[in-house]
């Protein structure tokens, strides 16, 4: 006797992964569909409105979802593969619990990678703010966030660090090989699609460079870029780059003559948080181009960026505003 | 006294023997004379992109070599730079292999992706500072084809030549277009009949001279010294090993190997003198 199952085929791959955001008419945000597998798992908790809606096109629940691994990390030739898609007027934010540690490979050519597609609608936004990636020594990891903005409309505020390693145990860039790529896309329903931002970054042996991996990151321990784009982070760019502007002139002098002003409770906390990125081996630039706000920061230590994310974040306050604490849950 | 005629007579039948087998040998062999004058082709064409009264105004930036010694104070200050520029010479020859090589090398062998290569390159690019002179070399690049080479090399039926000319003309309308120097550099040695491996090598040789240059006038190394590392066999092999670890590498897998370079251009914009653009 044949039987033909009601249900429709499984499609259910190790690793693959994947959250939709819809619309539930009129006006509700839901998580339509929300999938993964081994070694994928995510943890989605109701959505909250958000503390204030700055228009019209503020959605009334923003939704969270949380990245996990089993066993909290990424082992040798793991791979994950997750698409997600945000409909039009719909916010999501993406997190981590804690670094993504990826663990020794046997084999340096057994290269664990982690894929993300994501499928922006115009008017709706994505944040993406995960703690860091951790590589241990002898570890070999490539990822893939690949964004895909309908029309280039659309907000992003993306982050994408990695660190040294485990410094505790002494290890220090040691690891056989790392490669991230951030790319942006604009596609429209009859035009051929477009690049619009490439951010790739290659940690591995080729370059000719006679030196480690360690001296040629110049004793940085963290290395970081932040990919602003669109309505909704419009002031948040812009906080980033005049703060930039603001930033004291490399090999200034001071000669005594300036006429000391007093200071407003915001230049105050400029002076503080400047003075915390001198502490904390600190550097960064901002950078204007093609539409977006790209910022990259490397410091001494893993708390030294996270400490600054947070507090440039939380100085300028529109993203908390409109997406709610849970934002800047992995910068705590 | 009869040896030494003999000898005499010996060396004038080996000359005459010599010029006799040269002649036989150019008969033989007719296609001798056009190889070497497409050698001599591709060899002019490169000693005129070498030559540094090429007006690409290289001599503007520093490739972030500024920014890197300010972030960088030896200590005494006293202290001599020369071992900071050297570590700075390696990574951002390193860096150069890694993000703009691909881009030359595929702007020569597919001249007709000009345009998507531009663009491309464009969104590679993080920082201001670096864009502004890899845009500023390739419209110079674009003005001296434009303005002096073009009317030697009217090969209309060439796809690179016409490529060029059509980027040439959209660049004045259009307001997507850059112009980086990367792809251009491959796409008009292509015109100018420069072999692949030499286009290469000279892009790579020609920004180890600028930054060296940069050097001189900031001070840190004297005109002899800058000519030692030129022709250092240190440096001719980390270009050939650069062009060969580059050879395959796709524009989509081109990125950036090391990431404080970044961040030392971008902060250029912050230094309180400089003497360079980038």
């Amino acid at each position: 006797m044949t039987f033909t199952s009601p249900f429709a085929a499984s499609s259910a791959k190790a690793g693959h992964g994947s959250i939709e955001l819809a619309i539930l008419p009129p006006d509700t945000p839901v998580l339509r569909n929300i999938s993964y597998q081994y070694p994928l798992k995510l943890v989605a908790p109701d959505g909250i409105p958000p503390p204030e809606g700055d228009d019209d096109n503020t959605p009334r629940l923003i939704h969270t979802v949380f990245l996990l691994t089993y066993g909290g990390g990424i082992v040798a030739g793991d791979s994950i593969n997750l698409n997600v898609s945000l409909e039009s007027k719909t916010r999501l934010v993406l997190l981590t619990q804690g670094s993504t540690k990826i663990f020794k490979t046997p084999d340096p050519t057994l290269v664990s990678r982690q894929h993300m597609s994501v499928h922006v609608a115009p008017n709706s936004a994505l944040v993406y703010l995960p703690d860091p990636v951790q590589p241990f020594a002898q570890s070999a990891f490539s990822q893939s966030q690949i964004y895909h903005l309908e029309d280039g409309k659309g907000s992003l505020c993306v982050c994408d660090w990695v660190t040294s390693g485990r410094p505790a145990r002494g290890e220090n860039w040691d690891i056989h090989a790392y490669t991230s790529r951030n790319e942006v896309w604009t596609c429209s329903k009859d035009v051929k699609k477009r690049l619009l931002l490439r951010d790739n970054l290659i940690l591995d042996k080729h370059g000719r460079t006679g030196m480690r991996l360690s001296e040629r990151m110049d004793s940085y321990a963290v290395f970081g870029t932040l990919i602003i784009r669109g309505r909704v982070f419009q002031s948040l760019s812009q906080h980033f780059m005049d703060e930039f502007d603001a930033l004291p002139r490399i090999g200034g002098r001071n000669w005594g003559d300036d006429v000391q002003v007093e200071l407003s409770a915001k230049e105050h906390r400029r002076v503080k948080r400047q003075q915390q990125e001198t502490a904390d081996g600190l550097i960064w630039s901002a950078a204007n181009v093609r539409g977006f706000v790209l910022v990259k920061f490397a410091s001494r230590e893993v708390e030294g960026s996270r400490h600054w994310l947070r507090d440039m974040l939380r100085e300028e306050g529109s993203m908390l505003k409109s997406f709610g604490e849970r934002a800047v849950l992995c910068l705590k | 006294m009869t040896t030494t005629d003999d000898q005499q007579s010996l060396k004038d039948e080996i000359a005459d023997l010599e010029k006799r087998l040269h002649d036989a040998k150019s008969r033989l062999n007719p296609s001798l004379e056009p190889s070497t004058l497409v050698k001599d082709e591709a060899l002019h064409a490169l000693l005129l992109l070498s030559d540094s009264a090429l007006p690409l105004g290289s001599f503007a930036f520093s490739s972030g070599l500024e920014s890197y010694l300010a972030h960088h104070k030896p200590s005494p200050p006293s202290a001599s730079q020369l071992p900071s520029f050297h570590t700075f010479l390696r990574l951002s020859l390193s860096t150069l292999a890694s993000t703009a090589l691909p881009y030359v090398l595929t702007g020569h062998r597919h001249p007709e992706d000009v345009e998507t290569l531009d663009n491309d390159f464009d969104a590679s690019t993080p920082c201001t500072v670096a864009r502004r002179a890899s845009i500023a070399q390739g419209r110079a690049l674009l003005a001296v084809w434009d303005r002096s080479y073009k009317a030697q090399y009217t090969d209309s039926t060439s796809a690179a030549t016409a490529s060029l000319t059509a980027f040439s003309k959209a660049l004045r309308t259009s307001d997507t277009l850059n112009a980086h120097l990367a792809p251009l550099w491959g796409l008009v040695t292509r015109v100018l009949c420069v072999p692949l491996h030499e286009a290469a090598y000279l892009f790579l040789f020609s920004h180890a001279r600028t930054v060296v240059s940069a050097a001189v006038r900031a001070s840190v190394m004297g005109p002899y010294q800058a000519q030692a590392v030129l022709s250092s066999a240190e440096l001719k092999e980390r270009i050939r090993g650069l062009v060969g670890e580059g050879w395959d590498v796709r524009v989509e897998d081109a990125g950036q190997s090391v990431p404080v370079m970044d961040l030392w251009v971008g902060r250029h914009e912050k230094l309180y003198s400089r003497i360079f653009n980038s």
